[in-house]
């Protein structure tokens, strides 16, 4: 069997799978690629071609620039937040203690819970009137009177990242918790013997094989952070005064409140690249930092 | 230079026993070697020395002072792990000084004390390596490198030259007792080979399922061992095992009846074992009375001996002999031996009978 033969069967066998992603993504992107040249509305006409006039026109809106520094500031600071918690409760679970077994079980349920379901009980925790986040603090003595966390827009983005933050950090805790418990025994040992305190143990022993699965989770994180919708459409959709309006919701606002369905495709496309660039950038630095452990 | 005391301990993990009332006491400047099958708690030893785990019962001293609740680190142990345990993302450099730059001392001083250690174990040319890129025995000799550069009270060594090869495992070997010598630091040291046991150890402790049947020099292991299973588990290939009747005559074999009169007795009759090592046994002469008549299964020639094989009646018996001897398999050959080298250990308990 020549190589030419196997390689043509090799397409072959990928052709029914190739018909079915070009229908379902290659024809969609490639007509949104076609409209985001164009001043088509959502219904009615096909819209004329516009060149690079919606382009144009988003770079230099201010609600896009607003828009991307607000998702960019979600992404950076839930993605973070996620992290560091992430690994210090994956620390804590780690070690030998009673009902430890426990507490690594009700870790995952804010994960499984469905976004909608974590988006309506994050609004209810900020209630202005009856929210236990305003009776904690209150009865505390770290707030006078009630606050509209979520009606605030000093507050509104702190409160969405808080939420997304508490459903997401069991997923980076799970993998670095696998990742510990891939650590040798032998190299802790090794460690403590050689006199290093628990600081340089993190640090020249659990990190380095922490470092490969957590930037994986990172690369995954960031990536849905970015790209979030579900979770402020529910608790915020985008208010108050577009302070917790990320690119996504913008999208949406573009093209189907608007229904203006070019600039839309113009806008979504910019985040497709943005996206598109975090990926590739993160498969470099995961390809770097595995070649470099092992 | 320091004492090291091991005073009753034992150890369990849930309801197994794994180490059952230790007892070693070791002057300054010893060389101990743990002799064992695998499981017997070898490492487990060297664990609760170096402090990683505690015993469930028991003291450990060091110079006499009682170290149960000293943190490992404050210890001043050096250890090699029979994994090696290679921090896997520093180099060998930093490896082998990662115990000096957790203890504070200066970069140049460090490097200097690297590369003399490195130089010693002929690692010198691979500092800037990974673990990763160095072989099964590099990386060996980059854990023994890590725990000499220390310069501690005691060395603890787990299988340190299991991974060599036979010419390296030799040099290595040599320079671990020159060094030993030149240090004169305490060391425990663990290993399944018998020559690394005899040839290093100032004293050998053998055990079995978490005790010590023996702690003794190499001669006194080899010449009197205490128990059958020490008799057995030391020397290459290992001691003829031959079941026998002591009574108030001497010794009479179970499987042929042949008799051994010795000047001491048994006033009742008592089920025994002699032990023959394979290099005491000799040809005898057809004149000779007390010989052992065995047929020969197969002869190895290993070049400075012929190990012959062969059956007494149902019991086996394998003897050291000289080199360019015709013995054919199957044929009959007959083995004497010398009153002074039996060993003859009771059939129940295992122990030595004196003799
Ligand atoms: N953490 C543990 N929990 C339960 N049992 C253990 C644990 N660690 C060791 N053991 C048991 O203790 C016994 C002694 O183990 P140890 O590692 O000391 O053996 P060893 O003599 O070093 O063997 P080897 O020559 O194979 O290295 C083994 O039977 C092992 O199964
Ligand atoms: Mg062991």
């Amino acid at each position: 069997m020549n190589a030419g033969w196997t390689a043509t069967r090799a397409w072959l066998l990928m052709l029914p799978l190739l018909i079915v992603m070009l229908s379902v993504i290659g024809w969609p992107f490639f007509d949104t690629v076609r409209l985001s040249f164009t001043d088509a509305r959502l219904v009615g006409t096909g819209g004329d071609f516009v060149g690079f006039a919606n382009y144009e026109r988003l770079f230099s809106s201010r609600a896009f620039r607003r828009a991307f520094l607000v998702t960019t500031q979600f992404a950076v600071v839930s993605v973070l937040v996620e992290v560091v918690l992430g690994v210090l409760v994956a620390l804590l679970l780690y070690q030998n203690f009673r009902g430890r077994n426990v507490l690594r079980a009700l870790l995952i349920l804010p994960w499984a819970l469905p976004t909608v379901v974590n988006a309506l009980l994050w609004r209810l925790i900020y209630n202005p009137e009856y929210g236990a986040l305003n009776a904690l603090l209150v009865q505390i003595g770290l707030l006078d009177a009630y606050r509209s966390w979520l009606g605030d827009p000093n507050s509104a983005l702190v409160a969405l990242i808080v939420a997304d933050a508490w459903k997401n950090f069991p997923l980076v805790a799970l993998i670095s918790l696998a990742a510990l418990h891939a650590v040798p025994h032998d190299i802790k040992a090794a460690a403590i013997v050689d006199g290093a305190g628990a600081l340089a143990r993190f640090r020249f022993v659990i990190l380095p094989y922490l470092a490969g699965p957590l930037m994986v989770a990172l690369v995954l994180r960031t990536i849905e952070a970015f790209k979030v919708f579900d979770i402020i459409w529910i608790m915020t959709r985008g208010g108050p005064a577009n302070s917790t309006r990320t690119l996504s919701i913008l999208v949406y606002q573009e093209a189907f409140s608007f229904q203006r369905a070019g600039s839309g495709a113009s806008l979504a496309l910019i985040v497709t690249l943005a996206i598109t660039v975090l990926a590739v950038v993160y498969v470099a630095l995961i390809r770097k930092s595995a070649g470099a452990q092992f | 230079m320091s004492t090291l005391d091991l005073i009753g301990v034992s150890k369990s993990f849930g309801r197994t026993e794994v180490l059952k009332t230790i007892d070693i006491s070791l002057a300054s400047g010893e060389f101990l070697v743990l002799l064992g099958a695998s499981g017997c708690g070898k490492s487990t030893i060297m664990n609760i020395i170096a402090g990683l785990l505690s015993p469930t019962s028991g003291e450990i001293r060091i110079d006499g002072k009682r170290i149960n609740e000293v943190h490992p680190k404050n210890r001043d142990i050096a250890m090699v792990f029979q994994s090696y345990a290679l921090y896997p993302n520093l180099t060998v450099e930093r490896n082998i000084g990662f115990g000096l730059e957790m203890r504070g001392v200066p970069k140049t001083e460090r490097q200097a004390a690297v590369l003399k250690v490195a130089r010693i174990l002929k690692i010198d040319g691979m500092l800037g390596r990974k673990p990763a890129e160095l072989s099964g025995g590099q990386r060996q000799r980059v854990a023994i490198g890590r725990a000499l550069v220390r310069e501690p009270k005691i060395f603890l060594f787990d299988e340190p030259l299991s991974n060599l090869d036979a010419k390296l495992r030799m040099e290595m070997r040599a320079e671990l007792k020159r060094l030993h010598r030149l240090l004169g630091t305490t060391v425990v040291y663990v290993t399944h080979d018998q020559i690394e046991a005899m040839t290093l150890a100032t004293r050998i402790a053998v055990m079995r399922d978490g005790r010590i049947d023996q702690i003794g020099t190499p001669e006194e292991i080899y010449d009197r061992p205490a128990t059958a299973f020490v008799a057995e588990f030391v020397g290459a290939p290992p001691m003829n095992m031959i079941n026998a009747i002591l009574d108030a005559n001497g010794l009479r074999l179970e499987e042929s009846g042949q008799r051994v009169a010795l000047t001491i007795g048994a006033d009742a009759p008592r089920e025994v074992i002699l032990g023959l090592r394979p290099e005491d046994l000799h040809l005898a002469d057809a004149s000779e009375e007390h010989a052992i008549a065995a047929t020969v299964d197969f002869a190895e020639p290993t070049g400075p001996t012929l190990i012959v094989f062969a059956r007494h009646g149902g019991n086996p018996l394998v003897a050291s002999l000289p080199p360019h001897l015709q013995i054919a398999p199957d044929s009959q050959i007959r083995l004497t031996f010398s009153r002074k080298n039996m060993h003859i250990f009771d059939r129940a308990s295992g122990n030595r009978i004196q003799t």
